[in-house]
Protein backbone atom coordinates (compact mmCIF):
# COMPACT_ATOMS: atom_id res chain seq x y z
CA UNK A 1 0.00 0.00 0.00
CA UNK A 2 1.26 3.29 -1.15
CA UNK A 3 1.93 6.26 1.51
CA UNK A 4 -1.31 8.09 0.46
CA UNK A 5 -3.78 5.36 0.45
CA UNK A 6 -2.45 4.30 3.87
CA UNK A 7 -3.00 7.80 4.97
CA UNK A 8 -6.71 7.63 3.28
CA UNK A 9 -7.49 4.19 5.07
CA UNK A 10 -6.18 5.53 8.08
CA UNK A 11 -8.34 8.25 8.33
CA UNK A 12 -11.58 6.58 7.54
CA UNK A 13 -11.15 4.08 9.86
CA UNK A 14 -13.73 4.26 12.40
CA UNK A 15 -11.43 5.16 15.31
CA UNK A 16 -10.23 7.78 13.40
CA UNK A 17 -14.01 9.23 12.39
CA UNK A 18 -15.46 8.93 16.26
CA UNK A 19 -12.49 10.78 17.12
CA UNK A 20 -13.67 13.18 14.63
CA UNK A 21 -17.07 12.97 15.34
CA UNK A 22 -16.23 13.92 19.60
CA UNK A 23 -14.80 17.38 17.88
CA UNK A 24 -17.94 18.25 16.33
CA UNK A 25 -19.86 17.22 19.26
CA UNK A 26 -17.34 19.55 21.24
CA UNK A 27 -17.01 22.16 18.76
CA UNK A 28 -21.15 22.38 18.54
CA UNK A 29 -21.80 22.33 22.16
CA UNK A 30 -23.60 19.09 21.86
CA UNK A 31 -25.32 18.03 24.71
CA UNK A 32 -23.34 14.23 24.68
CA UNK A 33 -21.16 13.98 27.58
CA UNK A 34 -19.73 10.76 28.81
CA UNK A 35 -20.08 9.65 32.79
CA UNK A 36 -17.02 9.92 34.72
CA UNK A 37 -17.34 5.90 35.24
CA UNK A 38 -17.58 5.25 31.55
CA UNK A 39 -14.32 7.21 30.90
CA UNK A 40 -12.48 5.13 33.65
CA UNK A 41 -13.84 1.90 32.34
CA UNK A 42 -12.65 2.25 28.75
CA UNK A 43 -9.84 3.35 30.29
CA UNK A 44 -9.24 0.34 32.24
CA UNK A 45 -10.14 -1.90 29.89
CA UNK A 46 -7.94 -0.95 27.15
CA UNK A 47 -5.15 -0.40 29.90
CA UNK A 48 -5.59 -4.32 30.85
CA UNK A 49 -6.05 -5.51 27.47
CA UNK A 50 -3.02 -4.26 25.69
CA UNK A 51 -0.65 -5.34 28.52
CA UNK A 52 -2.10 -8.72 28.90
CA UNK A 53 -1.50 -9.19 25.04
CA UNK A 54 1.95 -7.48 25.42
CA UNK A 55 2.70 -10.03 28.38
CA UNK A 56 1.64 -12.88 26.47
CA UNK A 57 4.41 -12.25 23.66
CA UNK A 58 6.72 -11.58 26.24
CA UNK A 59 5.76 -15.10 27.23
CA UNK A 60 6.66 -16.43 23.47
CA UNK A 61 9.65 -14.39 22.63
CA UNK A 62 10.98 -14.42 25.64
CA UNK A 63 12.40 -11.52 27.97
CA UNK A 64 15.48 -11.41 26.67
CA UNK A 65 14.46 -10.30 23.23
CA UNK A 66 12.42 -7.22 24.93
CA UNK A 67 15.08 -5.98 27.74
CA UNK A 68 17.46 -4.11 24.66
CA UNK A 69 14.40 -2.49 22.43
CA UNK A 70 12.81 -1.58 26.12
CA UNK A 71 15.68 -0.11 27.40
CA UNK A 72 15.92 2.11 24.22
CA UNK A 73 12.61 3.08 24.62
CA UNK A 74 13.21 3.94 27.95
CA UNK A 75 16.01 5.96 27.17
CA UNK A 76 14.51 8.14 24.46
CA UNK A 77 12.10 8.92 26.95
CA UNK A 78 14.01 10.22 29.55
CA UNK A 79 16.64 11.82 26.91
CA UNK A 80 13.30 14.03 25.32
CA UNK A 81 12.79 16.22 27.91
CA UNK A 82 16.32 17.42 27.43
CA UNK A 83 16.35 19.19 24.21
CA UNK A 84 12.82 20.29 24.74
CA UNK A 85 13.65 22.17 27.17
CA UNK A 86 16.34 24.08 25.80
CA UNK A 87 14.63 24.72 22.74
CA UNK A 88 11.29 25.61 24.63
CA UNK A 89 12.96 28.06 26.81
CA UNK A 90 15.19 30.21 24.15
CA UNK A 91 12.83 30.13 21.08
CA UNK A 92 9.56 29.60 22.77
CA UNK A 93 10.84 32.54 25.43
CA UNK A 94 8.63 29.88 27.98
CA UNK A 95 9.29 30.19 31.77
CA UNK A 96 11.44 27.40 33.64
CA UNK A 97 8.49 25.85 34.65
CA UNK A 98 6.17 25.80 31.41
CA UNK A 99 9.69 24.83 30.01
CA UNK A 100 9.77 21.67 31.94
CA UNK A 101 6.22 20.91 31.90
CA UNK A 102 5.71 21.03 28.08
CA UNK A 103 9.08 18.63 28.23
CA UNK A 104 7.98 16.40 30.41
CA UNK A 105 4.22 15.92 28.12
CA UNK A 106 6.22 15.09 25.59
CA UNK A 107 8.51 12.52 26.21
CA UNK A 108 6.01 10.79 28.34
CA UNK A 109 3.35 8.79 26.37
CA UNK A 110 0.24 8.49 24.91
CA UNK A 111 -1.59 5.00 25.23
CA UNK A 112 -4.15 5.88 22.98
CA UNK A 113 -1.69 6.92 20.02
CA UNK A 114 0.30 3.82 20.52
CA UNK A 115 -3.14 1.62 20.66
CA UNK A 116 -4.34 3.61 17.59
CA UNK A 117 -0.93 3.04 15.85
CA UNK A 118 -1.28 -1.09 16.54
CA UNK A 119 -4.72 -0.75 14.58
CA UNK A 120 -3.52 1.32 11.84
CA UNK A 121 -0.48 -1.45 11.49
CA UNK A 122 -3.16 -4.14 11.31
CA UNK A 123 -5.61 -2.82 8.97
CA UNK A 124 -2.55 -2.55 6.76
CA UNK A 125 -1.57 -6.26 7.28
CA UNK A 126 2.02 -5.29 8.81
CA UNK A 127 2.89 -7.50 11.21
CA UNK A 128 4.51 -6.34 14.68
CA UNK A 129 6.34 -7.31 17.82
CA UNK A 130 3.13 -7.67 20.04
CA UNK A 131 5.52 -7.24 23.05
CA UNK A 132 6.05 -3.38 22.26
CA UNK A 133 3.27 -2.89 24.92
CA UNK A 134 5.95 -3.48 27.08
CA UNK A 135 7.90 -0.19 25.19
CA UNK A 136 4.60 1.78 26.27
CA UNK A 137 5.30 1.12 30.10
CA UNK A 138 8.21 2.07 30.36
CA UNK A 139 8.15 5.25 28.63
CA UNK A 140 5.79 6.77 31.00
CA UNK A 141 7.28 7.74 33.84
CA UNK A 142 11.15 8.66 33.20
CA UNK A 143 10.14 11.73 31.19
CA UNK A 144 7.86 13.04 33.75
CA UNK A 145 10.69 13.05 36.45
CA UNK A 146 12.89 14.39 33.76
CA UNK A 147 10.92 17.40 32.96
CA UNK A 148 9.67 18.01 36.47
CA UNK A 149 13.15 18.39 37.54
CA UNK A 150 13.97 20.31 35.01
CA UNK A 151 11.27 22.89 35.59
CA UNK A 152 11.63 22.91 38.97
CA UNK A 153 15.34 24.67 37.93
CA UNK A 154 17.37 21.66 38.29
CA UNK A 155 20.18 23.45 35.63
CA UNK A 156 20.53 26.26 38.10
CA UNK A 157 20.86 23.96 41.62
CA UNK A 158 17.61 24.59 42.63
CA UNK A 159 15.88 21.10 42.66
CA UNK A 160 15.84 19.28 46.14
CA UNK A 161 13.84 15.63 46.53
CA UNK A 162 12.43 16.51 49.52
CA UNK A 163 9.90 19.02 47.90
CA UNK A 164 6.72 17.46 48.82
CA UNK A 165 5.66 18.12 45.18
CA UNK A 166 7.90 16.38 43.35
CA UNK A 167 7.23 13.34 45.85
CA UNK A 168 3.85 13.44 44.84
CA UNK A 169 4.79 13.62 41.45
CA UNK A 170 7.42 10.80 41.54
CA UNK A 171 4.88 8.47 43.62
CA UNK A 172 1.97 9.33 40.99
CA UNK A 173 4.34 8.71 37.72
CA UNK A 174 5.92 5.63 38.79
CA UNK A 175 2.65 3.61 40.92
CA UNK A 176 0.16 5.52 38.83
CA UNK A 177 -3.05 3.74 37.72
CA UNK A 178 -1.31 3.59 34.12
CA UNK A 179 1.58 1.97 34.86
CA UNK A 180 0.41 0.06 37.97
CA UNK A 181 -2.50 -1.66 35.09
CA UNK A 182 0.05 -1.88 32.34
CA UNK A 183 2.84 -3.46 34.03
CA UNK A 184 0.29 -5.24 36.32
CA UNK A 185 -1.56 -7.37 33.49
CA UNK A 186 2.00 -7.64 31.33
CA UNK A 187 3.31 -10.00 34.45
CA UNK A 188 -0.57 -11.55 34.02
CA UNK A 189 -0.17 -11.59 30.62
CA UNK A 190 3.56 -13.82 31.02
CA UNK A 191 3.01 -16.06 33.52
CA UNK A 192 -0.67 -17.44 32.25
CA UNK A 193 1.04 -17.45 28.62
CA UNK A 194 -1.23 -18.53 25.49
CA UNK A 195 -3.73 -20.76 27.70
CA UNK A 196 -4.44 -17.66 29.51
CA UNK A 197 -4.76 -15.33 26.70
CA UNK A 198 -7.45 -18.30 25.11
CA UNK A 199 -9.41 -18.06 28.22
CA UNK A 200 -10.06 -14.38 28.14
CA UNK A 201 -9.68 -13.76 24.48
CA UNK A 202 -13.43 -13.49 24.32
CA UNK A 203 -13.70 -10.15 26.51
CA UNK A 204 -9.83 -8.75 25.78
CA UNK A 205 -9.72 -8.99 21.99
CA UNK A 206 -13.15 -9.29 20.12
CA UNK A 207 -14.48 -6.39 21.50
CA UNK A 208 -11.66 -3.92 21.47
CA UNK A 209 -11.92 -2.00 18.34
CA UNK A 210 -15.91 -1.35 19.77
CA UNK A 211 -13.91 -0.25 22.81
CA UNK A 212 -11.45 2.10 21.09
CA UNK A 213 -14.17 3.94 18.68
CA UNK A 214 -15.82 4.88 22.13
CA UNK A 215 -13.09 6.21 23.58
CA UNK A 216 -11.67 7.60 20.22
CA UNK A 217 -15.23 9.55 20.67
CA UNK A 218 -14.71 11.13 23.61
CA UNK A 219 -11.06 11.77 23.54
CA UNK A 220 -12.24 13.76 19.91
CA UNK A 221 -15.04 16.11 22.67
CA UNK A 222 -12.26 16.77 25.33
CA UNK A 223 -9.76 17.47 22.42
CA UNK A 224 -13.10 19.73 20.62
CA UNK A 225 -13.40 21.79 23.92
CA UNK A 226 -9.58 22.18 23.71
CA UNK A 227 -9.38 23.69 20.21
CA UNK A 228 -10.47 27.53 21.52
CA UNK A 229 -7.43 27.54 23.88
CA UNK A 230 -4.96 27.39 20.26
CA UNK A 231 -5.31 31.32 20.15
CA UNK A 232 -4.19 31.86 23.44
CA UNK A 233 -0.79 29.56 23.49
CA UNK A 234 0.56 31.02 20.23
CA UNK A 235 2.06 30.57 17.01
CA UNK A 236 5.35 28.98 18.53
CA UNK A 237 3.37 26.17 20.22
CA UNK A 238 1.39 25.19 17.20
CA UNK A 239 4.43 25.06 15.57
CA UNK A 240 6.04 23.05 18.26
CA UNK A 241 2.92 20.63 18.45
CA UNK A 242 3.75 19.58 14.94
CA UNK A 243 7.59 19.58 14.66
CA UNK A 244 8.46 17.81 18.05
CA UNK A 245 6.21 14.89 16.83
CA UNK A 246 7.67 14.52 13.37
CA UNK A 247 11.47 14.63 14.66
CA UNK A 248 11.09 12.41 17.74
CA UNK A 249 9.01 10.04 15.58
CA UNK A 250 11.62 9.65 13.13
CA UNK A 251 14.67 9.22 16.39
CA UNK A 252 12.02 6.44 17.76
CA UNK A 253 11.84 4.99 14.29
CA UNK A 254 15.49 4.79 13.67
CA UNK A 255 16.23 4.00 17.39
CA UNK A 256 13.67 0.73 16.45
CA UNK A 257 15.59 0.43 13.68
CA UNK A 258 18.63 -0.15 15.21
CA UNK A 259 17.77 -2.29 18.46
CA UNK A 260 16.35 -4.72 15.44
CA UNK A 261 12.69 -4.37 15.49
CA UNK A 262 10.78 -5.02 12.07
CA UNK A 263 9.14 -2.65 10.10
CA UNK A 264 6.04 -2.55 12.21
CA UNK A 265 7.96 -2.53 15.85
CA UNK A 266 10.07 0.68 14.60
CA UNK A 267 6.78 2.29 13.66
CA UNK A 268 5.09 1.74 17.24
CA UNK A 269 8.65 3.17 19.00
CA UNK A 270 8.44 6.34 16.50
CA UNK A 271 4.79 6.38 17.29
CA UNK A 272 5.31 6.05 20.96
CA UNK A 273 8.44 8.78 20.82
CA UNK A 274 6.46 10.94 18.68
CA UNK A 275 3.24 11.07 21.05
CA UNK A 276 2.59 13.33 24.05
CA UNK A 277 0.78 12.52 27.78
CA UNK A 278 -2.10 14.28 28.36
CA UNK A 279 -3.65 11.92 31.09
CA UNK A 280 -0.45 10.80 33.45
CA UNK A 281 1.82 13.62 33.03
CA UNK A 282 -0.65 16.69 33.37
CA UNK A 283 -1.60 15.02 36.57
CA UNK A 284 1.52 14.41 37.78
CA UNK A 285 3.39 18.00 36.57
CA UNK A 286 0.13 20.19 38.45
CA UNK A 287 1.52 18.49 41.47
CA UNK A 288 4.72 19.41 41.51
CA UNK A 289 4.76 22.37 39.07
CA UNK A 290 1.93 24.16 40.08
CA UNK A 291 3.27 27.70 38.58
CA UNK A 292 3.17 26.03 35.46
CA UNK A 293 0.40 27.07 33.13
CA UNK A 294 -1.44 23.88 32.12
CA UNK A 295 -3.28 25.40 29.15
CA UNK A 296 0.13 25.36 27.28
CA UNK A 297 1.17 21.59 27.73
CA UNK A 298 -2.46 20.61 27.78
CA UNK A 299 -3.22 21.84 24.07
CA UNK A 300 -0.25 21.02 22.60
CA UNK A 301 -0.87 17.56 23.62
CA UNK A 302 -4.28 17.21 23.24
CA UNK A 303 -5.14 19.28 20.39
CA UNK A 304 -2.20 19.83 18.26
CA UNK A 305 0.02 16.93 18.52
CA UNK A 306 -2.82 13.52 19.70
CA UNK A 307 -4.71 14.69 16.16
CA UNK A 308 -1.79 14.82 14.21
CA UNK A 309 -0.44 11.35 15.07
CA UNK A 310 -3.82 9.50 14.77
CA UNK A 311 -4.31 10.80 11.34
CA UNK A 312 -1.07 11.59 9.88
CA UNK A 313 1.74 10.80 12.12
CA UNK A 314 1.12 6.80 12.38
CA UNK A 315 1.46 6.54 8.34
CA UNK A 316 4.21 8.96 8.38
CA UNK A 317 6.36 6.93 10.53
CA UNK A 318 5.33 3.92 8.76
CA UNK A 319 6.37 5.16 6.11
CA UNK A 320 9.91 5.74 7.39
CA UNK A 321 10.06 2.74 9.16
CA UNK A 322 9.42 0.81 5.10
CA UNK A 323 12.31 2.86 3.94
CA UNK A 324 14.77 1.86 6.77
CA UNK A 325 14.23 -1.53 6.27
CA UNK A 326 14.86 -1.76 2.56
CA UNK B 1 -32.79 18.54 71.79
CA UNK B 2 -29.84 21.00 72.20
CA UNK B 3 -27.59 22.11 69.54
CA UNK B 4 -23.85 23.60 69.47
CA UNK B 5 -22.49 25.90 66.92
CA UNK B 6 -19.89 24.61 64.66
CA UNK B 7 -18.01 25.79 61.67
CA UNK B 8 -18.19 23.77 58.04
CA UNK B 9 -15.62 24.69 56.15
CA UNK B 10 -16.34 24.11 51.56
CA UNK B 11 -13.40 23.80 49.93
CA UNK B 12 -13.62 23.25 45.89
CA UNK B 13 -11.00 22.43 44.04
CA UNK B 14 -8.80 20.51 41.33
CA UNK B 15 -9.82 16.77 41.94
CA UNK B 16 -6.31 15.81 41.85
CA UNK B 17 -5.75 17.89 44.87
CA UNK B 18 -8.15 15.89 46.76
CA UNK B 19 -5.38 14.14 48.71
CA UNK B 20 -3.42 17.29 49.66
CA UNK B 21 -6.48 18.63 51.01
CA UNK B 22 -7.09 15.93 53.12
CA UNK B 23 -4.26 15.56 54.19
CA UNK B 24 -3.49 19.26 55.43
CA UNK B 25 -7.18 19.33 56.70
CA UNK B 26 -6.35 16.26 58.98
CA UNK B 27 -3.37 18.05 60.00
CA UNK B 28 -5.25 21.01 61.15
CA UNK B 29 -7.22 18.78 63.31
CA UNK B 30 -9.78 17.93 61.77
CA UNK B 31 -11.83 14.48 62.29
CA UNK B 32 -13.07 13.29 59.19
CA UNK B 33 -14.75 15.02 55.72
CA UNK B 34 -16.58 14.51 52.51
CA UNK B 35 -15.69 14.13 49.86
CA UNK B 36 -17.78 14.75 45.79
CA UNK B 37 -17.34 15.24 42.29
CA UNK B 38 -18.65 18.22 41.03
CA UNK B 39 -18.06 20.26 37.75
CA UNK B 40 -18.40 24.35 37.26
CA UNK B 41 -17.03 26.92 35.75
CA UNK B 42 -14.43 29.76 37.39
CA UNK B 43 -11.72 32.50 36.49
CA UNK B 44 -9.51 29.69 35.11
CA UNK B 45 -12.10 28.25 33.08
CA UNK B 46 -14.26 25.47 32.64
CA UNK B 47 -14.03 22.17 34.44
CA UNK B 48 -15.80 19.69 32.85
CA UNK B 49 -16.51 15.99 35.06
CA UNK B 50 -16.02 13.16 32.83
CA UNK B 51 -11.99 12.71 33.31
CA UNK B 52 -11.67 12.35 37.02
CA UNK B 53 -8.05 13.99 36.61
CA UNK B 54 -9.62 17.03 35.36
CA UNK B 55 -12.48 17.65 36.75
CA UNK B 56 -13.25 19.61 40.17
CA UNK B 57 -13.78 18.08 43.72
CA UNK B 58 -15.64 19.41 46.55
CA UNK B 59 -14.46 18.29 50.16
CA UNK B 60 -16.25 19.41 53.38
CA UNK B 61 -15.21 19.42 57.08
CA UNK B 62 -17.50 20.15 59.85
CA UNK B 63 -15.35 21.63 62.85
CA UNK B 64 -14.26 23.80 65.58
CA UNK B 65 -14.09 27.44 65.06
CA UNK B 66 -10.30 27.20 66.10
CA UNK B 67 -9.49 23.86 63.48
CA UNK B 68 -11.54 25.84 60.66
CA UNK B 69 -9.49 28.75 60.72
CA UNK B 70 -6.23 26.80 61.05
CA UNK B 71 -7.29 25.10 58.01
CA UNK B 72 -8.37 27.92 55.86
CA UNK B 73 -4.94 30.03 56.84
CA UNK B 74 -3.22 26.94 55.78
CA UNK B 75 -5.46 26.93 52.12
CA UNK B 76 -4.16 30.47 51.90
CA UNK B 77 -0.69 30.09 52.68
CA UNK B 78 -0.01 26.85 51.04
CA UNK B 79 -2.64 26.25 47.60
CA UNK B 80 -4.50 29.56 46.70
CA UNK B 81 -1.96 31.19 44.53
CA UNK B 82 -0.78 27.98 42.60
CA UNK B 83 -4.45 26.24 42.30
CA UNK B 84 -8.18 26.86 40.87
CA UNK B 85 -9.87 26.81 44.28
CA UNK B 86 -11.94 28.43 46.53
CA UNK B 87 -13.03 27.51 50.03
CA UNK B 88 -15.18 29.18 52.19
CA UNK B 89 -16.57 28.69 55.81
CA UNK B 90 -20.07 28.91 57.29
CA UNK B 91 -22.27 28.60 60.65
CA UNK B 92 -23.97 24.95 61.00
CA UNK B 93 -25.26 23.88 64.44
CA UNK B 94 -24.18 20.11 65.16
CA UNK B 95 -26.15 17.39 67.75
CA UNK B 96 -22.63 16.04 69.00
CA UNK B 97 -19.96 18.08 69.00
CA UNK B 98 -17.63 15.90 71.02
CA UNK B 99 -18.08 14.02 67.18
CA UNK B 100 -16.05 16.79 65.67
Amino acid sequence: MDFFSAIQSNLLSPAVLFFVLGIFAAVTKSDLKFPESLYSTLTIYLLIAIGFKGGVAINEAGIGVVWLPAAAAMTLGGLIPLWTYPVLRHFGKFSIADAGAIAAHYGSVSAVTFIAATNFLKSINQPYETYASAFLAVMESPAIIVGVMLGKGALGGKFSLSDQGVRHALRDSVLGKGVLLLIGSMIIGALSGKGGMASVEGFFVMPFQGVLALFLLEMGMVAGRRLGDLKKVGFFLLLFGISAPILHGSAGVLLGHLVGLSTGGATLMGVLSASASYIAAPAAVRLSLPEANPTFSLTAALAITFPFNITFGIPLFHELAKHLHV
Amino acid sequence: MSLYPMKLVTIVCEAILEERVVELLRQAGAHGHTAFSVRGSGNQGERHADISETGNVQVEIIAKPAVAEALLKRLHSELFSSYAMVAYESDVRVMRPDKF
